[in-house]
């Protein structure tokens, strides 16, 4: 029983299990319900926490058979799971995730009704994602994606009486169902010609020959299937609005767990499955969907009045970046993207997870309404801060590391390929990372400095299970970007190495010599050891000059910092802080009001990219369509 | 290889695709989601199709005279099929339910109204 | 548009229908579930077959007969306990020693048996008690959902616009 290797599936099986107990006993008794959910949480993540040592450390992947039905004359007759460590990265994630936010969840969701149904959801949810990234059979895979997407819709509907849950929902389901039924017949397509349902055999059989139309086909329709659960632009309609309408609990879920759900599946399929990424065109094909999610992502976000919304676009834009130095297929790339994903899962919950403090404490997350919190909310303000700084990339948060990963990836696959697509790629990933500083500036500005209105004089700071969630993550990002080279070493490395080692994943699942037999081997093999920069000496530089600045400021001359009087009479109203220093009255700068110029001068661009997203589920239909034809158009054509 | 199971799938997916992007009912379109479903099942089933074989079976007839016959069509397929239209029936129910909540609330079910978020 | 508001009247044709088919119905159903690891059918097929029952009840004997005939809550309580006996059965492989959902008893019948699977038929026979159900508080739930009050106003107007 305590064999490390039934500890995946035990994993998995004892979320359902507590979901379905909840279900039982929990409908009246809230102590039974907390106690169920946290209890089996916290043995899924015991479980997973504990094939660190096994897989991370020594290297061995981890292959389960259900029913012990091995397999017979080479052909895999049972539904494997396969776990190496590029499935255990991303399990620890999901596990991180979920426990964080189920101790969250137990004093935000308190004055909700059904909340034996919540429970009962997020144990479903959890578990869907969980089976997704450990499993090594594709069929198993769409099942716990439609698991998976059933438990999120019904969670974004829970609170159906605030604005636009219903709507949400209903878009979530209806764009969510298209993408899972192109990934059904993508697979479909693929037993038509392979006829298996493993990972690890279709990859030999895959790789053992050139590609012909049938597979990539069944690819190309995978491919978009997946790219709709990842929320990569045009795909990305549901993810706006399910996460802001659903309980932020949840919306951390979504943006720590589902979507890293999906890039693990890209990652698999144009990996290990379909040995395809040595080609230019794929690449070129994932870094430009890549470019443009940064891009449209952060320019929306830019526009918004809504503070969960905001923060829904960040989302998307930052999984832009993780796509794109996926799809550079280098291995510094490769390690740049999972990098980003884990930190975006920490810096993105932590955000998340201020939002939903704010909201429980002053009942609005619209920015125009909120105003000066950080004097009620100090603690709270410190979190926000330290998401904010890491989201944004500034050292010596992980934000920081990741991001410069990410440039001198492509930076150096445009030096080695001398294609200057590569250079415009570092330069959008730039700018995107200054306009993502900047719309944090204005959240910050709006929602936690200036002046408060008098409709939240009252706010306190949320109770203890709340903070300490955002606590533990703003800790992770702190010793995250810190530690780098640590994390580097024992996390990232091997994670990279598992997923370009295509050999040992077969060999592991179906006996050793089978790919060598099928004349599959490994495409990139060179994984160098990179040392990027040092937090140490930045971080003491950093503190000299915050002290320098200090002195200065302090010991400089008493009359700097002061307004004069202007000349003639102060103006009223809102701009009457710049000419009539603080005796003006309302004096608050609100989050609409800054960069106004900006918006103003690009006002035709940001009229298309709104206007283009009308809320009509019909135009977002149409969207996945478009964007299905065009990738199958371009794989069939292009990928060999 | 059933030629017309093939083009009836294939046409099945793309009416329901057409149903999606095109009503403004909104139970027109959790209608066209059915349909895709049921199309994907139709190629599921039509790919396990082997040329004479017969269903994946022992019938008590078969084993009483001791010859069972072992050319079947692929059963993998039909298991996949099952799996799938659960999910379909899944699908429809939670989506008709969320329609009638959205009734319910906004009064109307024409796609241009049931669009309170955007931008 | 408003919704109708149930059905109008209790037609005797449609009482005797119901009368007659629902044993009928019910009985084939749980042949179905039983006999499912021998003959074409199953867990999930002969479970819709019994929730078919619901609907039958509610066609002939209106919402609130339907619900006093079979409880919503006792049938959610039933469903997630069928569930719960599918997860043990199936942890059962890994308490004796194999993987997970591995047969550990009753597994040396002769082909053609009714208990010849092992673990496999039982956990077969708790999906179908689960379906049976499920689907049967489904049903209920959205037909509570569209007539809550069809058994008192049987002279209510047409109320379709």
């Amino acid at each position: 029983m305590f064999d490390y290797h039934h500890f995946p599936v035990i994993a998995v099986m004892i979320l359902f299990l507590g979901a379905f107990l909840v279900e039982i006993f929990g409908a009246k008794n809230k102590a039974v319900r907390n106690t169920i959910a946290i209890v089996v949480a916290g043995i899924s993540t015991v479980c997973i926490y504990a094939l660190i040592k096994p897989v991370f450390f020594d290297g061995e992947v981890i292959s389960y058979w259900m029913g012990n039905w091995a397999p017979v004359s080479g052909y895999a007759i049972g539904i494997g799971y396969e776990v190496d460590a590029l499935n255990l990265f991303f399990a620890l994630l999901t596990v991180t995730t979920f426990f964080l936010s189920g101790i969250y969840s137990i004093r935000y969701m308190e004055k909700d009704e059904h909340l034996g149904h919540y429970y009962t959801l997020f144990l479903m949810l959890s578990g869907g994602v969980l089976g997704l990234v450990l499993t090594g059979d594709v069929f198993n895979m769409f099942v716990m994606i439609e698991i998976m997407t059933f438990a999120a819709v019904a969670l974004t509907a829970f609170r159906n009486r605030s604005f636009g849950a219903l709507e949400g929902a209903f878009k979530y389901l209806a764009l969510g169902s298209i993408g899972s039924s192109m990934t059904l017949a993508g697979i479909a397509v693929l037993y038509m010609s392979c006829h298996t349902l493993n990972m690890a055999q279709l990859s030999s059989i895959l790789g053992s020959q050139p590609l012909n139309p049938t597979t990539v086909f069944a690819f190309a329709l995978m491919f978009a299937g997946l790219a709709v659960k990842a929320f990569i632009v045009p795909f990305h309609t549901p993810a706006a609005d399910a996460y802001m309408v659903a309980p932020t609990s949840v919306s951390m879920m979504f943006s720590g767990m589902v979507n890293k759900a999906g890039v693990y599946g890209m990652i698999r399929l144009c990996y290990t499955i379909f040995h395809a990424m040595d080609q230019s065109s794929l690449q070129i094909l994932l870094v430009a969907f890549g470019c443009v999610t940064m891009f449209v992502g952060v320019t929306m976000a830019l526009a918004q009045h809504d503070f969960k919304r905001l923060l829904a676009f960040h989302s998307i834009s930052q999984i832009g970046y993780v796509i794109t130095a996926i799809g550079l297929s280098t291995a510094v790339g490769l390690s740049a993207g999972l990098f980003h994903a884990m930190n975006h899962t920490l810096f993105k919950g932590l955000l998340f997870l201020t939002a939903g403090a704010v909201l429980k404490a002053t009942g609005t997350t619209n920015l125009d309404k909120l105003g000066g919190l950080s004097k009620k909310m100090p603690l709270t303000t410190i979190c926000f801060l330290v998401g904010a700084f890491s989201i944004s990339g500034l050292p010596p948060f992980n934000g920081f590391a990741s991001k410069w990963m990410v440039y001198q990836a492509a930076y150096a696959k445009a030096v080695t390929t001398g294609n200057f697509f590569y250079a415009v790629v570092t330069i959008v990933a730039v700018v995107v990372s200054v306009m993502t500083l900047a719309s944090f500036i204005k959240v910050t500005q709006a929602c936690f400095f200036g002046q408060c209105p008098d409709s939240l004089k009252d706010t306190k700071e949320v109770p203890f299970s709340m903070r300490l969630p955002m606590w533990i993550l703003s800790v992770a990002c702190l010793a995250s970007g810190v530690f780098y080279n640590f994390v580097y070493e024992k996390v990232l490395y091997p994670a990279m190495v598992a997923t370009l080692n295509t050999v040992k994943y077969i060999d592991s699942m179906m006996g050793a010599g089978y790919s060598a037999a099928a004349g599959v081997q490994n495409h990139l093999v060179d994984a160098p050891r990179l040392s990027v920069w040092d937090p140490i000496s930045w971080l003491l530089l950093f503190v000299i000059c915050l002290v320098a600045i200090c002195l200065v400021v302090v010991l400089g001359d008493k009359t700097r910092g002061r307004l004069s009087d202007a000349e003639g009479e102060p103006q009223d109203g809102k701009y009457a802080t710049f000419f009539g220093g603080e005796h003006a009255l309302h004096s608050h700068v609100g989050g609409s009001d800054l960069f106004w110029g900006f918006k103003k001068d690009f006002k035709g661009y940001f009229n298309v990219v709104q206007g283009a997203h009308d809320g009509n589920v019909n135009t977002y239909a149409s969207w996945v369509v478009i964007a299905t034809a065009v990738i199958a158009i371009f794989m069939v054509i292009f990928v060999k | 290889m059933i030629i017309v199971n093939y083009c009836v799938s294939i046409m099945l997916i793309c009416l329901g695709l057409y149903a999606v992007t095109m009503k403004k009912d909104l139970i027109k379109v959790v209608i066209g989601l059915g349909i895709i479903d049921y199309g994907v099942n139709l190629f599921i089933v039509s790919v396990g199709f082997n040329d004479g074989g017969t269903a994946p079976i022992y019938t008590i007839a078969e084993l009483l005279n001791g010859a069972a016959s072992t050319y079947f069509v692929d059963p993998v397929p039909q298991a996949l099929t099952l799996t799938s239209i659960v999910i379909g029936a899944c699908v429809d129910a939670m989506a008709l339910a969320l329609v009638v909540m959205i009734y319910r609330k906004y009064h109307s079910i024409n796609a241009d109204d049931v669009r309170r978020i955007r931008g | 548009m408003r919704f109708k508001s149930g059905i109008q009247e209790r037609s005797i044709v449609v009482k005797c229908g119901a009368d007659s088919f629902l044993p009928f119905a019910v009985t084939f159903g749980v042949y179905i579930i039983l006999f499912g690891t021998v003959s074409p059918g199953g867990g999930f097929q002969g479970g819709v077959m019994v929730a078919s029952a619901a609907l039958l009840l509610y066609l002939a004997y209106g919402f609130k007969n339907a619900t006093k005939a079979l409880n919503p809550e006792v049938l959610r309580v039933n469903e997630a306990c069928g569930a719960t006996l599918y997860v043990i059965l199936g942890m059962l492989g890994i308490f004796l020693g194999a993987n997970f959902c591995r047969n550990v008893f009753f597994n040396d019948g002769q082909v053609g048996d009714l208990i010849s699977a092992g673990t496999i038929t039982f956990m077969g026979y708790s999906v179908g008690y689960k379906v049976l159900t499920g689907v049967g508080f489904l049903l209920l739930l959205m037909l509570g959902l569209l007539a809550p009050d069809d058994d008192e106003d049987e002279e209510e107007e047409v109320a379709v616009e």
